[in-house]
């Protein structure tokens, strides 16, 4: 059991408590956990990006009785004092080394995985992909399972499409308040926090280039404008385009903003938003930044290709590119996801919202999947609407409740008046 | 009233008596400032003896100024400033006044309808400015109570052009308001060679509204050629800083919807000029999801619209593409007519700075243009080409052309100014040398104080070791005459 050493579990304590303070719905849920022993019995695996966070989440599930064997969704996110603190002082299976290599990696996945678990709740498919390909004998086991992230449901959803799927999974992603909270504001956040730390720059006045307004380009829009910067957003899709106009943005093609930005920041899911036809017409001192999953936002690899010279990391997180003519572009983190690299990613309050959904989610899969036909499923509206509740009275916000006229009122058809 | 008024006022139609009666109750209600002046001088009279003639908006937030004036003991004539801003009810309640009916007025002579022709517009100004005598002669007023300084250019040109005896031909004015001017002044000085030079006499002092009047009496100022005490009522901080900047920021997208009820969210809107009132706008466009665009010809203001992160651009840049046009700069030849002949069709053009001299409406015709009413202050000009620009209250202030203008809380801040500066001009006269002066900041924080209440506001008191710290007394004023809020 456990592959850290016990003598960092008492700064992983010191990780997890800090993380604790700014997760008050996963506090209130473990609580309640505690009390009904919802998931007593249970056997639940868990591949998830071993962090304080995460560690929260454990207890929470342990709280509600259940049987916890966690494993590393990717072996660079792994926090060895929270391998350490979980192991050691709370005595659950965690299979995960900081920086382990594909074997190893595979191996604690494997052995997590041969525990035989009623629930999965995966980052990234990485479980329910095993078990649907080389553990096709634990499946029958198996009630049901959650999904952490984007790319993890779009992979269960064709399999679904496929009939390949075997049991019921929640797509805890695709809730509306986790849309909201992780990309909007903890996205939102995070970016312009590792723009401000990697670089020092003053926004006010300066004119800000966010490609893509989604939920994280709004929430970077926002705040770059709440900074008093100018922004000028960039989409494909009309709605959007039209929802950033009406939000009084200015709207502009790529080839057009490139001449215009002091900053750049991609958050498409795309490819190549910025390449070498708006390198070639950028300011001098420009700087690029990517918050999308991937790093092909930003066409760092024709830069390296093509750049007269490159000073790496004349900051932390900046490399300068310098072009024929004497332009120097700025790039962040690589164009990798600037809010992991520069800043310090989601807040644990964030997560908070994120693995609430979770702990719920693993609390109606207990107690309803023997009726749920395999499949993908969103977060039920109860749920979604309980972890808003969570957060609410957490924050101290006060609502208030439909009475019985009411809420007959808006549910009655025949009811004119 | 000392005097019979008789037929001595001139309004559209003194049956709104009633209604503007109510609205003005309204208003009282939201012009704290106004109604604790009227409670805290109301043994005192200090403007008993005054005659005060006003030229200001004739507004229902005006008419709580003018029966605060007179609640002090004044007696008040007035005009309007503008020919469009005139509220009929307003106007009709106060030549009624509070006690009076339409069939027996017994409030305050009042020159001023909406919709006036220039020679009407000066006609009031006259009016406003001529005191009836028993003996069917006339005198003036001793205060005037000014906004925008016509009352005040037409006593100091009136004087000046008796003393060279003889007025400008009207035929070699530069517009068509200031040839209406000169003719009236060459009618003046025929009836009677010393009229103004006696009025400017009698009067103790002026106390000006705006920025535009403040700009004229500090050049009067300059050249030695001002008359009589001024005190510049604009740049109270509880003047400027709220009227201009709020009041507009309430007032120009007001005048816009009720014109137009065009969509705001996703225009491109430029706003021309970035002061107080231009401050304002913008932020009310952006507000309602504009993206706003500034012009600006000061680096100061255009820094400071930069870092609120408005584009500022120039004119030249972006006729042909903007959807509304706001001019709030107090300057001139802002849009001329070949600008507004490269708008796209549909652009709204508007005026939100004093005078209507921003937007060259003059040249429209001219260049051809044709216009059609669409409705009152709503103008479509129709250009050669076939497509055409809507231009809101004819280049006037569209604000008040559109819709009511500012609101009373807001006018409450200003008007508190305007009374309290006329009470230090007319009960401390000697005090006041022929220059222009701003109230005290002792005098603006009490403005401000007056309205904390209303709101709901809660203000910490210093401790005097905290007073003595920074260098000021517990009871203010707190900031130096140089800081700027």
């Amino acid at each position: 059991m456990g592959t850290a050493e016990e003598s960092l579990s008492d700064q992983g304590l010191l990780r997890l408590v800090w993380a604790q303070r700014a997760m008050p719905a996963l506090a209130q849920i473990s609580e309640r956990f505690e009390r009904t022993r919802p998931l007593a019995g249970l056997r639940i695996v868990a591949a998830l990006h071993v962090t304080a966070e995460t560690a929260n989440l454990m207890l929470v599930l342990r709280a509600g009785g259940a049987d916890l064997h966690l494993a590393a969704a990717n072996p660079l996110s792994t926090q060895d004092d929270v391998v350490a603190v979980l192991a050691h002082r709370y005595g659950i299976d965690v299979q995960a080394r900081r920086g382990a290599d594909r074997a190893t990696y595979d191996q604690h996945l494997e052995r997590a995985l041969a525990t035989g678990p009623h629930l999965v709740l995966d980052d990234g498919c990485d479980l329910v992909g095993r078990l649907h390909t080389t553990h096709l004998d634990l499946l029958p086991a198996v009630r049901g399972g959650c999904e952490q992230t984007t790319t993890g449901v779009l992979r269960l959803r064709a399999m679904s499409a496929e009939s390949a799927l075997r049991f019921p999974v929640v797509a805890v992603n695709d809730s509306g308040i986790q849309q909201s909270f992780a990309n909007r504001h903890g996205t939102g956040q995070s970016t312009v926090d590792a723009i401000l730390r990697s670089t020092n720059v003053l926004l006010a006045g300066r004119t800000v280039v966010v490609a893509g307004f989604g939920n994280c380009g709004k929430g970077v829009a926002d705040r770059a404008r709440g900074l008093g910067a100018s922004v000028i957003v960039t989409e494909v899709d009309p709605t959007r385009a039209l929802e950033a106009a009406m939000a009084g943005f200015q709207v502009l093609p790529m080839c057009d903003a490139a001449a215009e930005g002091d900053v750049f920041v991609t958050v498409t899911g795309s490819r190549g938003v910025l390449a070498e036809r708006h390198f070639a017409v950028m300011k001098d001192n420009a700087i690029l930044a990517n918050s999308g999953h991937f790093d092909l936002e930003i066409d760092v690899a024709w830069l390296r290709a093509h750049c007269v010279d490159v000073h790496p990391e004349i900051r932390p997180h900046v490399d300068e590119y310098l072009l024929a003519g004497g332009r120097r572009l700025l790039v962040l983190a690589e164009g990798r996801l600037v809010n992991l690299a520069a800043a310090e990613g989601h807040p644990p309050a964030v997560m908070d919202v994120s693995y609430a959904g979770q702990a719920l989610c693993v609390e109606w899969l207990a107690a309803n999947a023997g009726t749920l036909a395999p499949g993908v499923y969103d977060v039920p509206t109860e749920i979604d609407d309980g972890l808003a509740m969570l957060q609410l009275d957490a924050m101290g916000v006060r609502i208030d409740t439909l009475d019985t006229a009411q809420e007959a009122y808006l549910t009655s058809w025949r009811n004119g008046g | 009233m000392t005097q019979p008024i008789g037929t001595d006022y001139k309004v559209a139609d003194v049956s709104l008596a009633a209604f503007g009666r109510k609205e003005i109750q309204l208003a009282e209600h939201e012009m704290p400032g106004l109604m604790s002046i009227r409670e805290e001088y109301a043994d005192a009279q200090p403007l008993s003896g005054a005659r005060i003639t006003g030229s200001l908006h004739m507004t229902v937030q005006t008419a709580v100024l003018i029966e605060t004036l007179t609640s002090l003991g004044a007696e008040v004539r007035w005009a309007s400033c503008n020919i469009f801003s005139t509220q009929d009810h307003a106007a009709a309640a106060v030549a009624v006044g509070p006690e009076g009916t339409p069939e027996n007025p017994s409030g305050v002579p009042v020159f001023a309808w909406k919709g006036e022709t220039l020679p009407e517009y000066w006609w009031c100004t006259r009016q406003a400015l001529l005191w009836p005598e028993a003996d069917g002669g006339h005198t003036g007023p001793n205060m005037i109570l000014d906004d925008g300084g016509d009352a005040t250019m037409l006593v100091h040109r009136g004087a000046s052009y008796e003393k060279a005896g003889v007025v400008p031909n009207p035929d070699t004015a530069d517009s068509e308001e200031f040839e209406v001017f000169l003719t009236l002044l060459t009618e003046s000085l025929a009836e009677d060679s010393q009229r103004w030079t006696n009025i400017a006499a009698g009067i103790k002092g002026v106390t000006e509204e705006t920025t535009t009047g403040v700009l004229r009496l500090y050049e009067l100022a300059k050249t030695g050629d001002l008359l009589f005490p001024a005190i510049n009522v604009n740049d109270s901080v509880t003047k400027s800083k709220f009227d201009n900047l709020y009041g507009c920021r309430h007032s120009l997208i007001d005048g816009i919807n009720r014109a137009t009820d065009v969509m705001i969210g996703g225009k491109v809107a430029v706003v021309f000029g970035y002061g107080d009132v231009g401050k304002g706008c913008a932020e009310s466009l952006r507000g309602q999801g504009a993206r706003v665009i500034v012009t600006e010809i000061d680096p100061i203001c255009a820094l400071q619209a930069a870092m609120e992160g408005y584009q500022v651009s120039t004119l030249e840049d972006v006729v042909e593409t903007a959807d509304i046009f706001i001019t709030s700069t107090g300057n001139k030849d802002i849009i001329m007519a070949a600008d507004m002949a490269r708008m796209k069709q549909g652009a709204i053009v508007g005026n939100i700075g004093h005078f209507d001299n921003e937007i060259d409406i003059a040249g429209l015709p001219r260049g051809g243009a044709e216009r059609i009413k669409v409705k009152p202050q709503v103008d479509e000009w129709v250009f050669p080409d076939g497509h055409s620009i809507i231009v809101l209250s004819e280049g006037r202030l569209l604000n008040l052309g559109n819709a009511t203008g500012h609101p009373s809380f807001v006018m409450s801040n200003s008007f508190s100014n305007q009374t309290i500066a006329q009470i230090e001009l007319f009960t401390k006269n000697d005090e006041y040398k022929k220059q222009v002066y701003v109230l005290s900041k002792q005098l603006d924080e009490k403005v401000a104080r007056m309205h904390l209440d209303a709101l709901g506001v809660k203000l910490t008191t210093l401790t005097k070791e905290q007073a003595a710290y920074i260098g000021v007394d517990v009871a203010g004023p707190y900031k130096s005459d140089h800081y700027r809020y």
